[in-house]
């Protein structure tokens, strides 16, 4: 490690000041906005205080926004999260064509969203679509399923969708934290006659558990961040029931022209966010201590 | 490593199911791309095609603006990724081999910036965007890639500089070599595969990005492959063979490039999130 402070800082400078251009002062001008009165863009505003603060909290269509946000939240978690420990134990062995396999899995995390988004709105529909035929030739149901017309349904869809993008994503760092296990620990809990299961319970699920934290907060920040998947298939609907805290801003600002509201819950959601992301890296930090 | 008959079983049995989970969506998209239309919307969905037509492909190229969209989509793309790459490979070296104060806070600031809700500073960018005169820009789409791409590059980066001996370093520094040269003649060559995946993240995020695209740009002419494709979902009549043509088309180049360096992005993913 050498020290060049001149040298380091022109290193650093492009890359921060465009992130302070471009996220970190219209972070503070969110935070401005949402004490104004401003419904176009341009337009001038006049300070009036936390008054959007106030309406914005007593709105129970912020409230259930909320509500979507932390179902969607918990749901993807724990879907994801499931499907990439499933992954990451399987390529984790050694067969043939694993090396490719460990390459392609993440190909449902590469194509566009707006391609994911056709294709699962095409299998998922009542005409021409595989889902509804499949699940009828398999017993489950007796007639097509209007996957995206009740609340529920949609919100159940929605969940699987994103979580079939990003399960590959995550299983791969779940691999990374798999492969970091000393392989002659479970050569010596073979050699003590511990089965397969054994040697998951004892060392791999406690070795891998700090990872699977990490992976958990990285997992919920980033869906909670999901905005396009949900707008191009349900826009928020049936009813709201997919109206997530991105949908809401998006629709206050976009749709209804109040870019002071919205900037006020955006504020009130990074608040969240960051907050949540603060107490779960202590919360973790303080687990890998011990 | 030796393996248990159930372990076997139970290893078969979801490799099987995850190789169908991932990879049945693109063989129903693809192969129903090449089928008539009637065969398309039928009530008993086919595996195989049973007609062959290129039609939708056609129409995709001949009477929208499809492939206008596609050129947008690489010139932003690639930009973005270079522009990335010229930015994320000296920060990720001074961040990780020199000292420099205000490192630590940086870092962590990056680190933030990488869970930061995007939608958050849509509005007021998309104000910013407005007086500055880079709404409806193609610049504009290439600084919002890059921005978005910029912390998990730098990130990624990590790990491959992590990965270099110091020794060889130190006896180029010894050889009397500046810290430019270094970087430029022995550091670069040797995390090529690191510049590689790097450079293949932020292609790809700008190849998938839709949300600030889809505010940011207004004319038709100026569309990328996401937002121009989801104005084709919103009409009234879906047109499936034509969108199934067109998912097939957007899928290509990232298919392409990843046959390319896929190796190394996965491998710089991995061992990112092990140090």
């Amino acid at each position: 490690m050498r020290r060049s402070t001149p040298l380091a800082i022109a290193f650093v400078a492009p890359a921060m000041l465009l992130l302070a251009g471009i996220l970190g002062w219209p972070l503070i001008s969110a935070v401005i906005l949402s004490l104004q009165n401003v419904r176009a863009i341009g337009s001038g505003g006049e300070m009036i205080g936390l008054s959007h603060y106030g309406k914005v909290l007593s709105d129970p269509t912020f409230w259930g926004a909320g509500l979507n946000s932390l179902i969607w939240v918990v749901a993807n978690a724990v879907v994801q999260t499931i499907l990439a420990l499933i992954t990451a134990l399987a390529l984790q062995q050694n067969f043939p064509g694993v090396r490719i396999a460990r390459t392609w899995v993440i190909l449902t995390w590469i194509v566009p969203t707006v391609v994911t988004v056709i294709v699962w709105r095409w299998l998922f529909s009542s005409s021409g679509g595989m889902i509804n035929p499949l699940l009828m030739q398999l017993g489950l149901i007796e007639r097509p399923i209007g996957f995206f017309n009740t609340p529920a349904t949609a919100m159940a869809t929605l969940i699987f969708i994103n979580s079939w993008r990003w399960f590959p994503f995550i299983a791969l760092m779940m691999l990374a934290g798999l492969t970091r296990i000393p392989s002659d620990l479970y050569e010596a809990a073979r050699l003590d006659g511990a089965n397969s299961w054994r040697r998951f319970t004892r060392i791999t699920w406690p070795l891998l558990a700090p990872t699977l934290g990490v992976l958990l907060v990285i997992g919920t920040l980033l869906s909670f961040n999901v905005f396009d998947i949900i707008w191009l298939l349900t826009s928020g609907g049936p009813a709201g029931g997919t109206r997530t805290l991105p949908v809401l801003i998006y629709e206050t600002a976009f749709k209804s022209y109040n870019l002071s509201e919205a900037a006020t819950i955006s504020v009130l959601a990074t608040l969240l966010l960051m907050s949540f992301a603060l107490l779960a890296t202590r919360h973790i930090s303080r687990s890998e201590a011990t | 490593m030796r393996r248990s008959w159930q372990m076997n079983i139970a290893l078969t049995l979801s490799l099987v199911f995850l190789g169908l989970l991932i990879l049945l969506p693109f063989w129903w998209v693809v192969s129903s791309s090449f089928k008539e239309s009637q065969e398309i919307i039928s009530r008993t969905p086919t595996m195989v095609p049973h007609s062959f037509t290129l039609q939708h492909f056609q129409k995709l190229l001949g009477s929208s603006d499809y492939p206008v969209y596609m050129l947008n989509s690489v010139i932003v793309s690639t930009i973005s990724a270079i522009i990335t790459l010229m930015m994320a490979v000296p920060a990720a070296y001074a961040f990780f081999r020199m000292r420099f104060p205000g490192r630590e806070v940086m870092y962590r600031t990056i680190l933030l910036a990488y869970a930061f809700p995007s939608i958050v500073v849509l509005i007021p960018l998309f104000g910013m965007f407005v007086r500055l005169g880079l709404v409806d820009t193609l610049t504009g789409l290439v600084i919002i890639n890059v921005t978005f791409a910029l912390p998990f590059s730098i990130w990624m980066l990590r790990s491959f500089f992590a990965g270099l001996p110091s020794e060889i370093e130190e006896a180029a520094v010894m050889d009397g070599a500046s810290t430019l040269v270094i970087l430029r003649r022995v550091m670069i060559p040797l995390i090529m595969p690191g510049i590689a995946s790097v450079g293949i993240f932020a292609f790809i995020l700008s190849w998938t990005e839709y949300v600030f695209t889809s505010v940011l740009i207004v004319s038709d002419a100026k569309r990328t492959v996401p937002v121009g494709f989801s104005g084709i979902i919103g009409q009234y009549q879906i047109d499936w063979g034509m969108l199934l043509a067109g998912a097939s088309f957007a899928v290509l180049p990232v298919i392409i490039l990843f046959s390319l360096v896929g190796r190394w992005f996965v491998g710089g993913l991995t061992e990112g999130a092990v140090k």
